[in-house]
């Protein structure tokens, strides 16, 4: 079976019953502008750390609203807060309070 | 036996000055105690200085006569002077008649105060005229204060400080005091002619008026009056705002042996913190004031949060860091520095960082002893980087290209959120990568690299220049050519670059080689913030162009037909509102 070159993908279906939303709601209180979020992908394109690493913020974003809150801490330990998303969003979200806010609420 | 002259109308005044000296020195005493080795090293090495005397005539200058004030406004100036430096004239005059009068400076300080009740026989030629000449002086600074309650724009303020509770009742034992003096050594000389002009002419009125036995009632009572309101004030001072009359003294002096407040907070930031008086001259400048953003989150009331231990994010986050409040206020206090320290305390819970991906990151190229550092912001803005391309070939360097390919951030937006442990890891690898390329210069486009590169980075071989820098030397040196041309330009100071770096003249002697420089009104240490700051992250995006809004009408009415600015960040800010149009000034030099 090795030879094949194919591996058994890891399950990748999400079960949005049992994921809570209490984090990203929290969130969402904290800094409603991220409702406007079209997934452009700007931020990604433009972000500093996502040059060096899988990380980028409209990642965080899919991550958040899912509820996969394990996975998203590994992702935000790693944003410099650099600010550019911020100044290319083309729906003045403000990325930067996001961040800290979805590391406030990950730290609780 | 000394002489304890004692009666009981003084109880009030005397309980007053036990608890204001008792709580005030326990309060001092405790924050010097608790300073950083380092910190008590600078004192123990400059206390027997220059410094000293430099210090003792800051006290002077700032604490008695308030020549900061002055830039503000004369009259505001005035008021806080008359009631400061007057009431110290009050009491040193009072000291010196009192000496003079019972032949020894060892008297109760209660003997000088309440001279005239003790002994209003006593004549000593001219102290009685000088005494209520003070006393006017106060007075009319004291009428100045109470019209500035209600319209204190007269003494130019648009808006002043909203108090609380500990802060009114001293307020207003503070107001009762100089009044209450006034008509008690009025009644006074009613009774025994020991007035002079004022409160002899007064005394003379009330004579008429009241009987001599009512006189005498009125006398006594308003004696006790003046203690109680002297005992009030003195017991509110140390718990209320007034404590700044005191705490200015160490903190000028400490101040001048090299000490200064820290991202990571000691006890000094507590020690400039009750130095604030909450004057409420930081109100006015705030861009968020201004643009009717917030009214409670300017360092007045975030300073006094910290005071009363009630703070907020919602507060600390909410401000620019321009350094607009910073750069005037008339104590000096480390505005800046403190909001970051608190940002840092208040965020240590949740500090989450995994760096791990530094890690052999090197995305550089070329090779030379210069280097440069577009920054993340000057990375968004290829115009400039493709402008200081062009500078380096025309000038012939050869140039380490730092972050041709992509960066790691220069840590200054951690550190103002007050991550400060986050921005040390990118120091590090900055610094390393910096030191492995062997660069004996390290240029860089963007403000906000540029200060943490200076005040945090250990690069002790490196020169750290901004670009405006670079290009005013490679201009004075004649290795970059440039004729002047008829363009009108306008010039925005970066707050990073002019407050927080000092580089005001080098961007306006390039631009006065290219062309005419026309100002606007709100320039060098008064110019205006962007208002897309990395300081504040609780801004909205429409917010922030509205406050972009108000900086580039300033510069439209210069009629300039280029905005010229040397931050990135703020290139795109004001891009957003400007109608004429914004460059950086590495672009300046190849208008065509």
């Amino acid at each position: 079976m090795n030879k094949w070159g194919f591996g058994i993908n890891e399950k990748r279906s999400i079960d949005l019953d049992k994921n809570s939303p209490d984090i990203a709601d929290r969130v969402l209180r904290d800094e409603p502008s991220l409702r406007l979020c079209i997934g452009c992908g700007g931020c990604t394109a433009t972000c500093s750390a996502g040059n060096l690493t899988r990380f980028n913020f409209r990642r965080v974003h899919h991550l958040l609203r899912r509820g996969e809150y394990a996975a998203l801490s590994g992702e935000i330990d790693k944003c410099m807060l650099c600010g550019k998303c911020t100044l290319v969003c083309p729906r003045g979200i403000n990325t930067r309070n996001v961040v800290l806010s979805i590391r406030k609420h990950l730290s609780v | 036996m000394m002489n304890l002259y004692f009666e009981p109308f003084i109880i009030p005044f005397c309980i007053g000055v036990v608890v204001l000296f008792g709580v005030m020195w326990t309060k001092f005493i405790s924050w010097i105690s608790r300073l950083p080795k380092t910190d008590k090293r600078l004192i123990l090495k400059n206390a027997v200085s220059s410094a000293t005397f430099a210090a003792l005539w800051e006290v002077i200058r700032e604490c008695l006569l308030h020549m900061r004030i002055r830039r503000v406004n004369l009259r505001l100036w005035y008021m806080h002077m008359s009631l400061a430096f007057g009431w110290f004239l009050l009491i040193v005059v009072g000291r010196i008649e009192g000496g003079i009068a019972l032949g020894s400076l060892m008297n109760p300080p209660y003997v000088d105060v309440f001279f005239r009740k003790y002994f209003p026989y006593i004549h000593i030629p001219g102290f009685g005229f000088l005494m209520d000449l003070i006393l006017l002086f106060i007075l009319s600074g004291l009428g100045l204060a109470v019209y500035k309650r209600f319209n204190s724009r007269k003494l130019g303020m648009k808006r002043t400080t909203r108090l609380k509770r500990t802060d009114r009742v001293a307020l207003i034992s503070l107001w009762c005091i100089f009044p209450v003096r006034l008509l008690a050594e009025s009644f006074n000389s009613a009774l025994f002619e020991s007035g002079s002009f004022l409160t002899g002419s007064l005394g003379d009125l009330f004579a008429l008026i009241f009987p001599t036995i009512a006189l005498y009632y009125i006398n006594n009572l308003l004696w006790w009056c003046y203690s109680v309101v002297l005992g009030t004030f003195f017991i509110m001072l140390p718990f209320s705002r007034y404590l700044h009359i005191f705490a200015e003294i160490p903190l000028i002096f400490l101040r001048a042996y090299g000490i200064r407040a820290k991202a990571n907070p000691t006890t000094f930031s507590k020690l400039q913190i009750a130095a604030c008086s909450r004057c409420g001259i930081c109100i006015d400048p705030c861009q968020l004031a201004q643009n009717n953003l917030t009214n409670n989150t300017q360092s007045v009331y975030f300073l006094r949060n910290i005071r009363d231990k009630e703070q907020s994010p919602d507060i600390t986050d909410h401000c620019l860091l321009c350094g607009r409040c910073e750069q005037i206020c008339p104590v000096g206090i480390e505005l800046n520095t403190i909001r970051i320290s608190s940002r840092h305390l208040q965020r240590a819970g949740e500090i989450r960082f995994d760096y791990s991906y530094f890690r052999g990151t090197d995305l550089s190229a070329g090779e030379g002893k210069v280097g440069y550092f577009a920054g993340c912001m000057g990375q968004l803005s290829p115009k400039t980087a493709a402008a200081m391309k062009r500078i380096f070939q025309e000038s012939e360097t050869d140039v380490w290209y730092a972050d041709s390919e992509g960066s790691v951030c220069c840590g200054r937006p951690q550190k103002m959120a007050g991550n400060l442990d986050a921005a040390r890891q990118m120091t590090e690898y900055n610094t390393s990568l910096f030191e492995k390329h062997g660069i004996r210069t390290l240029v860089t486009s963007c403000p906000i690299c540029l200060k943490t590169f200076r005040e945090d980075y250990r690069l002790p071989d490196i020169e750290v220049l901004h670009h405006s820098e670079y290009i005013a030397r490679l201009l004075e040196t004649g290795r970059l050519k440039r004729n002047p041309s008829s363009k009108i330009l306008t010039y925005h100071d970066p707050c990073e670059l002019g407050r927080g770096s000092g580089i005001y003249d080098d961007p306006r002697k390039v631009i006065s080689r290219i062309g005419i420089l026309k100002e606007a009104p709100d320039n060098r240490e008064h110019s205006l913030c962007c208002g897309s700051s990395l300081g504040n992250t609780r801004l909205s995006t429409p917010q922030k162009i509205q406050i972009a809004k108000s900086v580039t009408d300033t510069y439209e009415k210069t009629g300039a037909e280029y905005l010229v600015t040397s931050c990135p960040l703020c290139k795109k800010a004001l891009g957003r509102t400007s109608r004429i149009q914004v460059i950086d000034l590495s672009e300046a030099l190849f208008l065509e």
